[in-house]
């Protein structure tokens, strides 16, 4: 979650005032990092994985499990624990052992939003030597390890994306009184988030700002025996003690839908995220958009949340779920109202797919932009004068249209252009599926590119395999200069699509058909771009190129020829026709072009096979096989209720799939059959 | 007249460079990429483009006679005897050479006397060091012909003549007919790998590799070398079954077992007189009976050079692409 400063949070109306400080701030900052860092060079590949885990508390007597509130707890163990310090391990928050430059150096350990969950990460991050690769799944396992010698006996992490029972009764250990004054939630208690005083303002105040509690409606899955229309059983009309206890009078509920109401239930849901630093600037601003329009293919490749509040729901993601969890648009914004004090409709949360493409690349067409794009033009104009081009000024001028939400008094004594806090207030609370990060004041990390949008998978070696699938993936568009771009509003449509009950085998996605370029590149052009500082001049150059093309007399055909609908199998696989060539094959033959030894090159044979074959439908999604479990199981009535007993089984199946990765036989539907 | 064929860069702008199905070793990466420079340099500058680029050889021009063939003389360049083909400028490397891993493969083409390969290893470097603008390659793996490995039979490497036509199996299950090719004594490997040594000694190559011997022929090879090879180049289709015994002896000798899906017999004569030829698949360099713009005689492949140039820290392929080089006889 980053950033953990210490100091004097302002309550929504005072943060209000000066959102518009915080925010020109926060400009200047980034002008600084711009300034400072635009011609960055020759950076290597470093990239990193963050774990989230959920924390169980089992309770085997009677049959159930429970969401562990004991982070602080843990973490301390963690942090204190001689031996893993010494190995370069711990919580980098409190305490942490130094880096091994020369050997393996032990994982570190972070707080995050929900207080029954832990991120881990690699205790430094990752190189591209193909050894570096094969260290990831066991680096994920030794991770889950430590955590688990650092709990109670009745605790594990697991890595489901959310508890199958999140907000119903009794689902935490210790067990708090829902409906307090932070979250104001009927389903969870104000204890369930992190007590770090940034959290529980972020959720106060994203409520005070919205001027109502958030609102998550997920469609029920309907079965044999749920009653049709379905209303949520759970919904408590009479309940007076806040303001915001009229919602569900007021409709937030609606028919057919599981409602939820606390930003616990989308931030409390793991993910699998892959940061990447990018040799320099340019580089960065091509993977971010190369790796844009794959987003919502790997999202529903890593499809693991069939179950809400428990309810089976007719979804098979988490992320619209995050994205209405944190949406602290007011009725204005979102179009309920005419604008009056607002100042402009706002089409998405702030949690939620990329609006922008920022590289400077002749292919990237005026067209594949969104027209309707929300900008701060002062703000745009501002980073323009400082001196940035037109492309990663309105990249920035629109994320920050949004308000800081948690913002510190003692923060805005004094500008200091040294550090990046009010930058990082904007661009840290703009969940997008993609992420670009400029290098932090005063360090020698270079431009990086996060990838966002995958679940969490229940084994680490499914994590692994995700995980270096998209790093392979990167080196392949670098090598082969390969061209996704489609236009970026179809990307946000294939991020809906991907939300559809088994998107992965039943839906089609938005996906350009030819990804190379459509002549070599002569050699001298070429070695421009592979170098390109980003000085003034090859801004020029590059800017040039995209006006005029190099070759007169080859006019580029209409946008909508250049990509088709495909299925995800399409897309990973390769189409039969010799249409698109598959990322699968594009890796398979980046890998050939390579030195790789043969037992490197057969264990990520198998990360590659679990990836093609959870494309063409061979091996199941996790939200498939936990959807399966739950309607095959004694106690399920076909009537979408995912009750205690279930889930006990459930989460105890998720562990023994996570210990055994199917060599006991135990889900080989989503593994196949391991070593 | 020696025919000097090139595909400059391959990692840009050829589709047809990215095949399947990927275990499949082919010689396809090879003879589409030649095809789709060719066509590049026939359809410019003048010419404009008709997207039959965009899939490289597998939307050539299908009419046959298509009147808008350019005379070969207008995209290829004579120097003295040597006919470049296309007309070739080197593209060199962008950053410092010390931010590269160069790895070149040269595949010694069967029936071309051993005796002539000193000279040809020389060529071949000497094309590639131009080509990218650097003095040194970091790792030179030589293939030699009518070897291929295969994993299911331990002794595969044994010299045993296999008969032609007798083997068609193999031959059609990876779709390169390596099989139909005696594989030569080891003393004629030796003899090439002196050249090699010198390489080495020379500071041109910092590492020598082999590809496809198995733990017979590594046994037999390995005390009669100077300077040992560091890598054994294995078939990607057989990385996951590679025989125990081959791993403990490679690990042993301090040989890394490296995988590559490469041909062995990567560019066979006939394939060469196709694109070269007249014919519908051709580009019109030799000349047909019916057709007499182009030159006459019977053309034979020497050998074939790969080089690919990594970016080291970032695991980047910068610069691919092959040299084939054939003799043309009246």
């Amino acid at each position: 979650m980053g950033l953990l400063a210490i100091g004097t949070p302002l309550e929504w109306p005072e943060a209000k005032k000066v959102a518009g400080h915080v925010r020109s701030w926060g400009i200047e900052q980034l002008l600084a990092i711009w300034r400072n860092a635009r011609g960055k060079e020759r950076d290597a590949l470093l990239w990193g994985d963050e774990v989230e885990y959920l924390v169980v508390a089992y309770d085997d007597e009677h049959r159930k499990v429970r969401l562990s509130l004991r982070q602080a707890d843990i973490l301390a163990a963690l942090a204190s624990d001689e031996k893993l310090l010494s190995q370069g391990g711990g919580v980098p928050d409190v305490e942490r052992g130094p880096v091994h430059e020369n050997q393996t150096t032990a994982p570190v350990f972070h707080p995050e939003f929900g207080r029954f969950m832990l991120e881990a990460t690699p205790g430094k991050p990752w190189g591209i030597g193909f050894k570096d690769l094969l260290d990831v799944e066991p680096n994920m396992k030794w991770r889950r390890k430590i955590a688990k010698e650092h709990m109670a006996s009745e605790e594990y992490p697991i890595t489901l994306t959310t508890f199958p029972r999140l907000g119903s009764p009794d689902c935490t250990v210790p067990s708090y009184e829902v409906a307090g004054p932070k979250l104001r939630s009927h389903y969870v208690p104000d204890e369930i988030a992190n007590p770090h005083i940034r959290f529980p303002t972020l959720a106060a105040n994203i409520r005070s700002r919205r001027g109502r509690k958030v609102e998550i409606n997920v469609p029920v899955f309907k079965d044999e025996k749920t009653q049709w229309p379905w209303k949520d059983p759970t919904v408590n009309y009479d309940l007076h003690r806040w303001p915001e206890d009229d919602d569900v009078r007021n409709g937030a509920a609606k028919a057919n839908f599981i409602y939820m109401d606390a930003m616990a239930f989308g931030m409390g849901s793991c993910c699998l995220q892959i940061t990447f630093q990018a040799k320099n600037i340019e580089e960065g601003r091509k993977m971010y958009d190369q790796l844009s329009p794959l987003g919502p293919i790997l999202l529903a490749l890593t499809a693991a949340t069939p179950v809400y509040k428990g309810f089976l729901a007719d979804t098979d993601v988490r992320w619209n779920q995050i994205g209405n969890a944190v949406d602290d648009r007011t009725p204005e914004e979102l179009g309920e109202k005419p604008l009056k004090n607002d100042r402009w409709r706002l089409p998405k949360s702030r949690y939620a797919s990329n609006s922008t493409y920022i590289s400077q690349d002749s292919r990237l067409r005026p067209e594949y932009l969104d027209p309707n794009l929300i900008v701060d033009e002062d703000l745009k104009k501002r980073l323009v004068e400082g001196g940035m081009d037109d492309l990663l000024a309105t990249h920035f001028a629109h994320l920050f249209i949004r308000d800081p939400i948690v913002v510190f008094a003692e923060d805005l004594e004094e500008l200091d252009l040294t550090k990046a806090d009010h930058f990082e207030n904007l661009q840290s609370t703009n969940w997008q599926h993609m992420r670009f990060k400029p290098p932090p004041p005063g360090s020698d990390t270079g431009w990086r590119v996060e990838f966002r949008p995958m679940e969490i998978q229940i084994t680490d070696f499914e994590n692994a395999a995700f995980s270096i699938f998209i790093v392979l993936i990167t080196r392949a568009i670098l090598s082969y200069d390969l061209n996704f771009y489609i236009p970026i509003t179809k990307v946000s449509e294939n991020m809906e699509t991907a939300h559809i009950r088994d998107a992965v085998s039943t839906q089609k996605f938005h996906f350009r058909k030819n990804p190379f370029s459509s002549r070599p590149v002569p050699a001298s052009q070429r070695s421009t771009n592979a170098s390109g500082t980003a000085t003034p001049q090859d801004e020029t150059t590059t800017n040039n190129h995209a006006s005029t093309p190099s070759r007169p007399g080859t006019p580029l055909g209409p946008v909508d020829d250049e990509y088709e609908l495909m299925t995800v199998n399409d897309i990973i696989n390769g189409q039969p026709d010799g249409g698109f060539p598959g990322l699968i094959p594009l890796v398979e033959n980046y890998l050939n072009s390579m030195n790789v030894d043969v037992e490197t090159r057969c264990d990520l044979a198998r990360y590659l096979d679990l990836i093609r074959k959870r494309a063409d439908g061979t091996l199941w999604t996790a939200a498939k096989w936990i959807r399966h479990f739950v309607q095959t199981h004694d106690k399920y009535a076909k009537d979408s209720v995912v009750g205690e007993d279930i889930t006990f089984d459930l989460v105890k199946a998720a562990e023994r799939i996570t210990k055994e990765e199917g060599r006991d036989g135990f889900g080989v539907e989503m593994l196949g059959r391991r070593r | 007249m020696k025919l000097v064929l090139s595909t400059s860069n391959i990692l840009t702008g050829t589709s047809s460079v990215i095949r399947r199905p990927t275990f499949e070793k082919s010689n396809t990466e090879l003879t589409s990429s030649l095809r789709a420079n060719f066509t590049a340099h026939q359809s410019s500058p003048s010419t404009p483009q008709n997207g039959a680029l965009i899939n490289g050889a597998s939307s050539a021009p299908s009419t046959p006679n298509t009147p808008a063939k350019p005379s070969f003389r207008s995209w290829t360049t004579q120097q003295d005897s040597t006919l470049y083909i296309p007309t070739h400028t080197p593209s060199p490397l962008t950053e410092p050479r010390e931010y590269y891993d160069i790895t070149v493969k040269l595949f010694y083409l069967p029936n071309i006397p051993a005796t002539r390969r000193c000279i040809e290893t020389r060529e071949a470097i000497d094309l590639v060091l131009r080509e990218l603008g650097t003095t040194s390659i970091d790792l030179l793996i030589v293939s030699f012909p009518g070897i291929s490995f295969d994993a299911d039979d331990e002794d595969s490497d044994i010299d045993e003549p296999t008969t032609p036509g007798l083997d068609t199996s193999t031959a059609n299950s990876d779709g390169c007919g390596d099989a139909e090719v005696v594989p030569e004594d080891i003393d004629t490997m030796l003899t090439t790998w002196r050249t090699l040594e010198t390489l080495h000694a020379e500071g041109i190559v910092s590492n020598l590799g082999i590809a496809e011997f198995g733990v017979q022929r590594l046994s037999k090879f390995l005390p009669q070398t100077k300077v040992k090879p560091s890598v054994d180049q294995i078939n990607v289709r057989d990385c996951c079954v590679v025989p125990k015994p081959l791993i403990l002896y490679a690990k042993q000798q301090g040989i890394q077992l490296l995988t590559h899906n490469d041909c062995t017999n990567v560019l066979p004569r006939g394939t060469l007189r196709e694109i070269l030829g007249s014919g519908e698949k051709g580009v019109g360099v030799l000349a047909s009976e019916s057709a007499g713009d182009g030159l006459k005689g019977d053309v034979e492949p020497q050998w074939v050079v790969k080089y690919t140039a990594v970016v080291k820290d970032r695991g980047v392929v910068e610069s691919k692409g092959y040299f084939a080089v054939a003799e043309l006889r009246d």
